[in-house]
């Protein structure tokens, strides 16, 4: 039987083995801020109060660093599909950059709310505030190995237009870590 | 061989990042007037609802796969926001 090239494609980008575990990491991260919005509506005046004393500037800047890299990652895929595997390993590489970013200023910030003595037990907005951006700290840092791996074996030639499954499956997951920022952004530092 | 090769283009792409970082700035803006009304947080979650859309679709690529899959994606992000918005509308009362 012969398929039409603008079909849908059957199957999803990258292993099938890491949208199982992206799947997964959706419903753990879905519940963590369901959780987090309705321990709000039980105590408003805290969690706006405590809100107001995150640097939202930090905040904008990660989301608009983390998208950036997505779209730097959606380059490097594009890239090695035109079997471009140098150009590939230049946008991953910008993309890694865009990471080590997104985690200085998260350091910084961390250390500005720890300097001043600020905890997990201070209160339930910063329990959520603090837990919530550390767990997605550590999937950003996941993410980069992840992309490190990928961009080492693309510069041995180890990827090309026809064989880019790795490539693919490493994007999808630094779109999930871009995906759940999208959401904790806003959920975290605007909305009051 | 390389003339079997698609030419993939990147341009779209582009477009949906300039939305997405528009689509920040916006809620930035907001933020910075700490305004906390139905109107703004309904505003708020329905530009996220987009962006993360649009993450889904073309970043992640799902555009291009059976409707089955998508459909699991869209789920998630339209219950997580749903419920989102359903406690802040708590949260207003």
């Amino acid at each position: 039987m012969i398929k039409s090239t603008s079909s849908p494609r059957a199957h999803l980008p990258g292993d099938f083995a890491i949208w199982i575990f992206i799947f997964a990491e959706l419903l753990v991260f879905g519940i963590f801020f369901v959780a987090y919005a309705f321990a709000r509506s039980y105590n408003v005046e805290l969690f706006n109060a405590s809100q107001s004393t995150l640097t939202r500037e930090f905040g904008a800047i990660n989301t608009v660093v983390l998208i950036t890299s997505s779209y730097f990652v959606v380059q490097a895929v594009t890239a090695i599909k035109n079997d471009r595997s140098d150009v590939c390993v230049n946008w991953l590489g910008a993309a890694l950059s865009m990471g080590a970013i997104f985690l200085v200023i998260k350091i910084i910030e961390f250390y500005g709310k720890f300097s001043v003595g600020i905890s997990l037990s201070t209160n339930t907005f910063y329990m959520f505030y603090l837990s919530l951006t550390f767990f997605h700290f550590m999937h950003v840092i996941l993410g980069m190995v992840i992309l490190a791996a990928i961009l080492i074996k693309a510069r041995r030639g180890g990827y090309s237009a026809k064989d880019h499954t790795g490539v693919e499956t490493g994007a999808s997951y630094w779109h999930m870590v871009d995906l759940v920022w999208i959401i904790l952004f806003p959920l975290v530092y605007i909305i009051r | 061989m390389s003339e079997n090769i698609k030419s993939h283009p990147v341009r779209p792409y582009t477009y949906v990042w300039l939305i997405l970082i528009l689509l920040t700035l916006f809620a930035f803006v907001v933020g910075k007037h700490e305004i906390g009304n139905i109107t703004i947080v309904s505003l708020l979650l329905f530009s996220t609802l987009i962006k993360g859309q649009m993450v889904i679709d073309f970043f992640m690529g799902l555009h291009k796969v059976r409707w089955f899959w998508k459909i699991i994606m869209y789920s998630w992000l339209l219950l997580v926001m749903g419920l989102i918005g359903f406690a802040y509308w708590l949260g207003l009362q």
